[in-house]
């Protein structure tokens, strides 16, 4: 019996292990062929070479002499760009917009409370490629240009239920016994939010836009309905490129991304953890 | 008449309930709590204690009435401006802040400089023995030292009246015990008036100068703990606050009959009409059966020792139960009674209490 | 008392006020026109005829426009091979998650936050980088392949990318976070107890497993199969990267309308589609747990 709950146990601790090996073998794959010198196949070890990395970050190389090769990293240079300059806006935007919402339905109890609850889970539970072709035909028909405008306005709808519901969560946490305190300690309202509320439900904001500017740098689905002809992300940049044929230096860009977002999701996590 | 601090006018709330029903929680009250008094609000949850204690403290808006503070009309201002505070039952200190500015924090907001407010804190904090302790977190202090901070920050600010909400419910027996007789010490040190909310009777007895008990959003009697003992008002008094042997009947000089035929002796001759008799379980002793004192003949159905007394849960021939609590020091008699499981309960007639009739 | 009933409703007005207009006309206003689409004619050359057009939605349910086309199925068998698709991703990511979540749920909490730590973590990074790595793994000059032949096992290229079996993959790696946190959350409220007690009583491991744990933990199992199989159905990603030209999903078909063939009402009616599966879904799970919240004790 003993025998047989041990067992037990450890192919249970063995399943999980290759649980984790599933999620992380590819990702460590992609950053160790990030160095390997091959430049058609991939998958097969010629050598070690930092030159992706090179060529991605700018620097001369071998293969940016090459005219071909010299555009394509401009245009990543762009999209990276492209996607800064979204993702701050709308994380901006968005956690503005969000946060103030949360405070509203918590502090608040009026007519509509479940509706506003009920349009801010939609965007989580739709498929984003409804809100894409939504978002799409609309613009069209009111006549907006597409292009930065519109990417930034169409995340932001989405963008703002995350924050939504990262500041909601933080906001159910919290004593609501704290700010009759500091109002019988003589606090009004104004004071009692500013010391008492707001340091509290910081963390929570903090982490609503850690959350919105990451979805928004990795956001392809709803961004390549809505970004036009003329702009490109990221995101969309690395989806052109995979259906035209992989270049070696894809590698290099996934893996810097893939460090980018584990930085600011330790981050995040790190600071929710420290919080308790 | 004595020096008011807080007066209730003909004080009233209801709530409505998610059912669609309404609960009044204070039916036009009124109250008046002098200076420096120990006033206890006791009740069993839903009685309106906790209501009336953020009516005072201005977290519940009353629908009628009024409430005075030193003389000065409270109703309609918001808690902020109330010269009043509250230690809350959870204590609900600041988790973002240290003991020292949670502490501080009436005369932070009240606009209080640093440097007083660093003198004054410390004072505070060394009344509730917690000296030097400022820089702690909340979280890093254990169950009774939070309740130490919540009070030091309650009366830093010296309110005209402090408000404890059940303050001691979440600390274990002896810590709590011990908090009991500070509270009371803090109170004679400050001279300030305290309004203790609490649904413990054996706390409301120990502390108070007086003591209301409330139920269904009324104030039963307001009295001295002793009195509330020894003379409860009603029934509901008299089985909230102890454990009670109450005989309903008719009342004759002297002499009070139920309806099943027992007769019960008291002291009140004048008595007359419809009346509830109350004799307390440590009222009674065990008689040998020629004895010629007032007593009822029970059969025991239980016998429980609780260290310093027995318990007696007996029957009358008429089916009614008593309760009685005998010394631990009669231990010979108590076995006796054990072997022929009848007992004749004694009582002295002059401690009988007679309850005026209440309609059912 | 008015003045502070004022106070507090202009305090809501002030927080809610451009919220509540970004999104009626960003979010509400977009979502509204595409269901008034869903219904218009086609115009010739891509644009939208303001007239009454059921035969958007025939084309698809077998009522199609009799003037210009015969009722062809394909569109359907696209429906029900997303739908299929979409299940068997749902019951894969269902099998991956719930023994690791039996698991993780057991270890120690300094274990435990860790392990939910590097379960949340993939969710942050970027979808597209994690699809890129299984193209690289299972195209026919990939990792898998290598290592097959290089193994002897077999000796030509195998199909392993442009597959069904690519797409639910894809989605298994993408939605394994979605699954796993509802699953983790009712296995971790599991009162082990009560697993002891139908031991006690004289169940098997696998009686007490049927009986007891699984009716217990299905209302995680039945939030994570909701929120996996959305997402999958509507996916347009996945069958892009992973099933290439050959496998077409709702998704690509979807964008094929938009982008491709301009036909937006058609794709506006797809859409629609996708969202009345969506709606007929949480219609169920809210009833059906709605139901199972019921509690005898209090009668709530």
């Amino acid at each position: 019996m003993k025998i047989f709950a041990t067992l037990a146990r450890g192919s249970l601790i063995a399943y999980t292990a290759l649980f984790f090996a599933f999620i992380y073998i590819p990702l460590a794959l992609i950053a160790v062929y990030s160095f390997n010198a091959n430049p058609v196949n991939m998958m097969t070890w010629t050598g070690f070479t930092t030159e992706w990395y090179a060529q991605v970050l700018g620097f001369k190389t071998k293969i940016s002499e090459n005219a071909l090769y010299l555009e394509s990293t401009s245009q990543l240079v762009e999209a990276l760009w492209n996607s800064l300059i979204i993702a701050t806006s709308t994380t901006a935007i968005a956690t503005v917009l969000g946060s103030a919402m949360a405070i509203a339905l918590y502090r608040f109890d009026f007519f509509g409370r479940r509706f506003y609850r009920t349009v801010m889970f939609m965007p989580m539970l739709m498929p984003d490629i409804v809100l894409g072709i939504a978002l799409l035909i609309f613009f069209v028909n009111s006549g907006i240009n597409l292009g930065l405008k519109t990417i930034i306005i169409g995340q932001c709808t989405f963008l703002i239920s995350y924050v939504f519901i990262v500041v909601t969560a933080r906001l159910a946490g919290m004593d609501r016994t704290l700010e009759n305190a500091s109002a019988d300690l003589g606090a009004n309202e104004w004071t009692t939010f500013r010391k008492v509320v707001f340091p509290q439900l910081l963390p929570g904001i903090v982490g609503g836009a850690l959350l919105a500017f990451i979805i928004s740098m990795d956001d392809l689905v709803i961004t390549y309905f809505i970004a036009g002809v003329d702009v490109t992300t990221l995101p969309m940049f690395i989806f052109a490129m995979l259906r035209r044929g992989i270049k070696p230096e894809i590698n290099a860009i996934a893996v810097m991304m893939l460090t980018f977002s584990f930085l600011i999701a330790s981050l995040g996590l790190y600071l929710r953890s420290r919080q308790k | 008449m004595r020096d008011s601090i807080v007066r209730l006018d003909k004080a009233a709330k209801a709530f409505a309930t998610p059912e669609g029903q309404t609960v009044t929680a204070l039916d036009a009250i009124d109250l008046d709590v002098s200076r420096n008094e120990f006033l206890t609000l006791l009740g069993p949850s839903g009685c309106g204690k906790t209501t009336l204690l953020q009516a005072i403290s201005g977290f519940v808006q009353l629908d009628g009435g009024r409430i005075l503070i030193d003389g000065e009309d409270m109703t309609d201002r918001p808690p902020y401006r109330r010269p009043v505070n509250t230690v809350f039952q959870n204590y609900a200190l600041f988790p973002h802040m240290t003991v020292g500015e949670n502490t501080g924090y009436a005369l932070e907001v009240a606009g209080v400089v640093k440097a007083e407010r660093t003198k004054r804190v410390g004072d505070a904090l060394r009344m509730v023995g917690l000296e030097g302790m400022e820089g702690r977190k909340p979280r890093q202090l254990s169950g009774g030292q939070q309740q130490r901070v919540a009070l030091a920050r309650a009366i830093i600010a010296r309110p005209k009246l402090l408000l404890l909400d059940e303050p001691l419910s979440a600390l274990d027996k002896n810590l709590r015990q011990s908090m009991q007789i500070e509270l009371k010490t803090l109170q004679h040190e400050l001279g300030i008036s305290f309004i203790f909310v609490t649904h413990d009777q054996q706390e409301a007895l120990t502390m108070s100068d007086r003591v209301a008990v409330l139920s269904g959003g009324r104030i039963q009697q307001l009295d001295t703990p002793r009195a509330i003992y020894d003379q409860p008002k009603n029934s509901f008094v008299a089985t909230f606050v102890g454990a009670s042997n109450l005989f309903e009947g008719e009342a004759g000089s002297g002499q009070l009959v139920t309806r099943d035929g027992l007769s019960i002796s008291h002291g009140r001759q004048g008595a007359t009409g419809a009346a509830t008799a109350l004799i307390r379980p440590e009222q009674f002793f065990i008689a040998q059966a020629d004895d010629s004192t007032p007593s009822l003949d029970v059969d025991l159905e239980q016998i429980v020792f609780v260290g310093s007394t027995f318990e007696l849960f007996g029957r009358t021939a008429t089916g009614r139960r008593v309760i009685a609590e005998i010394p631990a020091m009669r231990r010979s008699l108590v076995g006796e009674i054990e072997q022929t499981r009848r007992a004749r309960l004694a009582y002295d007639p002059a401690a009988v209490h007679l309850l005026p009739a209440e309609a059912a | 008392m008015t003045s502070i009933a004022f106070r507090r409703r202009a305090q809501l007005a002030v927080l809610l006020g451009p919220v509540s207009l970004f999104l009626a006309v960003f979010f509400l206003g977009p979502l509204a026109i595409m269901i008034v689409t869903s219904f218009l004619s086609p115009g010739l050359y891509g644009g939208v005829e303001w007239t009454w057009y059921p035969h958007n939605y025939g084309r698809i349910l077998g009522f199609a426009d009799p003037m210009f086309e015969d009722f062809d199925p394909i569109y359907i068998a696209i429906f029900l091979r997303s739908l299929k698709i979409a299940a068997m991703t749902v019951l894969a990511t269902l099998l991956v998650c719930y023994p690791a979540a039996f698991c993780i749920s057991r270890l120690s909490d300094r274990w435990k936050n860790f392990c939910l730590f590097l379960i949340t973590l993939p969710f942050f990074t970027s979808l597209i980088v994690r699809l890129f790595v299984w193209v690289l793994i299972l195209r026919p000059t990939g990792l898998a392949n290598e290592v097959l032949i290089g193994t002897g096992i077999v000796s030509r290229p195998l199909d392993l990318i442009y597959t069904d079996g690519a797409i639910i993959l894809g989605m298994v790696y993408v939605f394994i976070p979605f699954m796993f946190m509802p699953v983790y959350a009712s296995v971790e409220k599991l009162d082990w107890t009560l697993v002891r007690a139908s031991l006690d009583l004289g169940a098997g491991p696998i009686r007490t497993f049927l009986r007891i744990i699984l009716p217990l933990t299905a209302p995680g199992i039945a939030g994570g199969a909701v929120i996996v199989f959305i997402p999958a159905l509507g996916n347009f990603v996945v069958p892009a990267i992973l099933g290439g030209a050959k496998v077409m999903m709702l998704g690509n078909l979807i964008e094929q309308q938009f982008l491709a063939a301009r036909n937006w009402p058609f794709g506006s009616a797809l859409a629609m589609m996708v969202m009345t599966v969506m709606l007929v879904l949480l219609f169920i799970h809210v009833v059906v747990s709605g139901r199972r919240g019921f509690d005898p004790a209090t009668g709530h």
